[in-house]
């Protein structure tokens, strides 16, 4: 079973991910509200699949993903991203995220992306 | 709904989350009014809030609110990005508000089990109008990403692929992905990105990914791309398969002559134009780059100014498993008076019983404060929700106001904040509209042409008091008496009343002093209101003020509803339960101290002051031998400012009560005045509950 950090600083969008998650077998083993916390996490927990938001305080999701990136260039990060945040996905691929979802996704959609992981 | 499995729990955090926010957002609105002006943190934060509501909302369906939530999203994005923007204070932050209220409207409703939100169209519009005005007011710089889209012209439709001797083989593909996984056009960008570990030349349509419209074209036909690798077809092939959302996938391997093996529908592609594209590109991206850069020293530089947040991890409960607990621990406080006040135990002699009994009382105390302290909520929320009616009432009133808020942080049940609120806020509506004078007739009175309104919270024993002082004109007394004259309201003799009776006058139902009904208070409702709420959950109200100086409006509530201390008495067969907050003290009668007057009142006088005695047996007809009062006990109970003895047969002993309600049908049937409710004792028997505040009727 993979072991996935959901990143996101609504905790509507946490829940939801992990209710999908949890129901198509994988293990949430933590969550983090901010980039920050999320880079300590990562390092702290090493997960298997990271979904990682962007737009958060204290430290955005793409700074997250360069921090763990550096950390771990084997990281598989997920970005959930939103519709008009093209620019900000597109760094975040050159930074090394490996896909990425746009809010509002389907059940499907985001198992489709995490599967490839699995 | 898209997650359409435990919906409950999600619709849940959705609407809690989302006030929250609201709220958030409101309060850092109202902190940013003394300044009038928003900082770096401020427009980050609001950005931040819609774009959380946008993504929730759009989530759950909600494409109104979330449609909503973006174009605000979107102005704000622009208020972050560009510096120096010349804007409107005052209507920007009534355009938030509009926002704000709109969404809250839409929960709520949503809340009461509407499946859809309203059209936000005229508010929609109203966002993306004041967005394009200070972007026409702004128009020296212009948006860097537009500059680029518009720079590159339409692609040509054929793409060939370029001989190089570095590689062995050229490919020519087309890649579908698979409907509403979105982006497309970012998605194509990260296949180019991993193409390029292997591959070199790379040339694709659309050529500008980041273009307004390359994520429509992609979807229509495809993402066509050309390029030259050393890997073979079956490396190729497996690599591209590995891309997520892939639908279709066409590859073929072309001969480096440049001509497709089976296809021979190519044109040339606009070499000049596609270096072009690149170049604007990375001038796009290092743009970006810098701006994200930027904004990250303008987050640090904020976070520093900003309070110390401390981030506990927080559950929300919904507050009936909340109810569900107290209830219990009720029962719980009971059982244990059952089993430690046992009547089988009476005349035994068990010490180690007796101890862990102590134990047990001991930690049942404990958890009972516990249990309390899980629904203790502050006062601050509550506040706050002032905040914002003073500043729409000032507004339309022209009334400057300030709100100082006082002690914010003070605690009480949850179920009495519900009953707070809207008394709170008639009082407050009722300081500025009444008690407020307009700027001339402030200047006129010599006092500073901003108002005052304060509101403060305080712990005292075990009430809370809320007070409502405004520095307004003060009430007039004569004014008072004249009008509840008029309405029939006066029962006493003039001369008879303190101040502070006639000032109670305005509480009555039906009393209102000021002619002009306004949009915001004397809606014909009246103080009466606030009474009543505040009297439905055990609390007071009274008023003091000072003619030209200002009024305040002091509401005492307890500070939970359930558990209360009590002393036990009995009369006759009887028992009944004094709160323990309303005694001042008890004593054996003294002959001497009795006073009759020829109308029969029984008085007593203590240290020089002079009560009234109430006989429980004869305000409830119970029948007792004790009926001397040198057989029985004093209790000077006190409420408000009312102070009574009352006589009973003698005291029983102290405990921890659980209030519950009279039944049913003893209310139906018959209004108990004098009685809160009752409880049951340890030995099982019951004990009715004395309403203090009730007993002046029954002198």
């Amino acid at each position: 079973m993979k072991n996935v950090l959901i990143v996101d600083d609504a905790a509507f969008m946490r829940m939801s991910i992990k209710m999908t998650l949890q129901k198509h077998g994988f293990n949430v083993v933590g969550e983090a509200d901010n980039g920050k916390v999320a880079v300590e996490k990562y390092l702290e927990l090493r997960p298997d699949l990271v979904t990682m938001d962007i737009t958060m305080p204290e430290m955005t999701g793409i700074e997250a993903l360069k921090e763990i990136v550096k950390n771990d260039p084997q990281a598989n990060v997920i970005m959930v991203s939103a519709m008009g945040q093209e620019m900000l996905v597109k760094e975040a691929i050159i930074s090394g995220a490996k896909s990425f979802v746009v809010k509002p996704f389907t059940e499907d959609t985001l198992i489709k992306v995490l599967d490839k992981f699995k | 709904m898209s997650m359409n499995y435990s919906g409950d729990s999600l619709l849940g955090m959705f609407l809690f989350e989302t006030t929250q926010l609201l709220e958030q957002l409101e309060e850092s609105i109202l902190n940013t009014e003394h300044t009038s002006s928003f900082t770096q943190e401020d427009i980050n934060e609001i950005f931040r809030i819609m774009h959380t509501i946008k993504g929730s909302a759009a989530m759950m369906q909600y494409h109104n609110v979330s449609k909503l939530a973006h174009a605000l999203e979107d102005l704000f994005d622009y208020l972050r990005s560009e510096e120096n923007v010349e804007i409107d204070y005052s209507a920007l932050t009534d355009l938030v508000f509009a926002n704000v209220d709109f969404i809250n409207e839409q929960i709520g409703k949503i809340e009461e089990g509407a499946t859809e939100d309203d059209d936000a169209t005229e508010l929609i519009n109203a966002n993306r109008d004041f967005l394009a005005k200070i972007k026409n007011e702004d128009k020296g710089q212009s948006s860097s990403g537009e500059a680029n889209a518009s720079g590159n012209g339409k692609a040509g439709d054929g793409l060939q692929a370029e001989k190089n001797a570095n590689f062995k083989y050229s490919y020519k593909a087309t890649i579908y992905f698979s409907e509403g996984c979105e982006m497309e056009n970012i998605r194509a960008f990260g296949i180019i990105n991993n193409l390029e570990e292997v591959a070199g030349d790379i040339k694709h349509i659309p050529e500008d990914l980041m273009a307004s419209e390359a994520a429509e074209e992609i979807k229509s036909s495809g993402f066509r791309f050309v390029f030259n690798s050393n890997c073979t077809y079956v490396d190729i092939h497996q690599l591209l398969m590995q891309t997520i959302f892939l639908k279709e996938l066409e590859l073929e391997q072309v001969d480096t002559s440049g001509e497709a093996k089976s296809d021979s529908k190519t044109l040339e592609a606009n070499q000049s134009q596609a270096s072009n594209v690149e170049k604007n590109q990375e001038a796009t991206m290092a743009s970006d780059v810098k701006k994200g850069q930027e904004d990250t020293t303008r987050q640090k530089q904020a976070q520093r100014q900003r309070p110390n947040l401390t981030h506990q991890s927080i559950i929300s409960v919904p507050v009936e498993k909340l109810d569900k607990l107290m209830d219990l621990m009720g029962e719980f406080v009971i059982s244990e008076a059952m089993v430690t006040q046992n009547p089988d135990l009476v005349g035994l002699e068990l010490p180690n019983f007796e101890k862990s009994a102590l134990q047990l009382k001991k930690i049942t105390k404990e958890l009972q404060e516990v249990v309390m302290s899980i629904r203790m909520v502050p006062l601050s929320a509550t506040f706050n929700k002032m905040k914002r009616i003073v500043r729409d009432m000032g507004k339309k009133l022209d009334k400057e106001v300030t709100l100082t808020i006082l002690g914010e942080e003070t605690e009480v049940d949850k179920n009495i904040i519900e009953h707070i609120s809207d008394p709170l806020m008639h009082l407050v509506r009722n300081a500025l509209d009444h008690g407020l004078e307009t700027k001339e007739d402030r200047i006129k009175a010599g006092k500073p042409a901003v108002g005052n309104i304060k509101l403060e919270a305080k712990n005292v024993g075990s009430d809370v008091l809320i007070i409502v002082q405004d520095d307004g004109k003060g009430i007039n007394k004569d004014s008072i008496i004249r009008k509840a004259k008029e309405k029939g309201l006066l029962k006493r003799p003039v001369e008879s009343m303190s101040d502070k009776d006639i000032f109670n006058l305005i509480l009555l139902p039906g009393f209102s002093t000021n002619e002009n009904v306004t949009e915001y208070s004397g809606r014909g409702v009246g103080m009466d209101v606030v009474t009543k709420g505040i009297e439905a959950i055990g609390g007071s109200v009274s008023i003091d003020s000072i003619e030209h100086v200002g009024t305040a409006f002091t509401m005492k509530i307890p500070l939970t509803l359930a558990i209360v201390d009590g002393m036990n008495v009995s009369v006759g067969e009887s028992i009944y339960t004094i709160p323990t907050m309303n005694i001042k003290e008890f004593f054996k009668p003294v002959l001497e101290d009795i006073i009759i007057d020829p109308d029969k009142n029984e008085m007593v006088i203590v240290r020089g002051e002079c009560y009234p005695i109430l006989r429980l047996h004869n305000a409830f007809k119970v029948d007792t031998d004790v009926t001397d009062f040198e057989d029985g006990i004093f209790i000077i109970v006190k409420h408000d400012q009312h102070t009574i003895c009352l006589f009973v047969d003698r005291l029983i002993g102290q405990q921890q009560i659980v209030v519950k309600a009279l039944p049913e049908y003893i209310l139906r049937s018959k209004r108990v005045k004098g009685l809160a409710g009752c409880t049951l004792l340890g030995d099982g028997s019951i004990s009715l509950i004395i309403d203090v505040s009730g007993l002046n009727d029954l002198l």
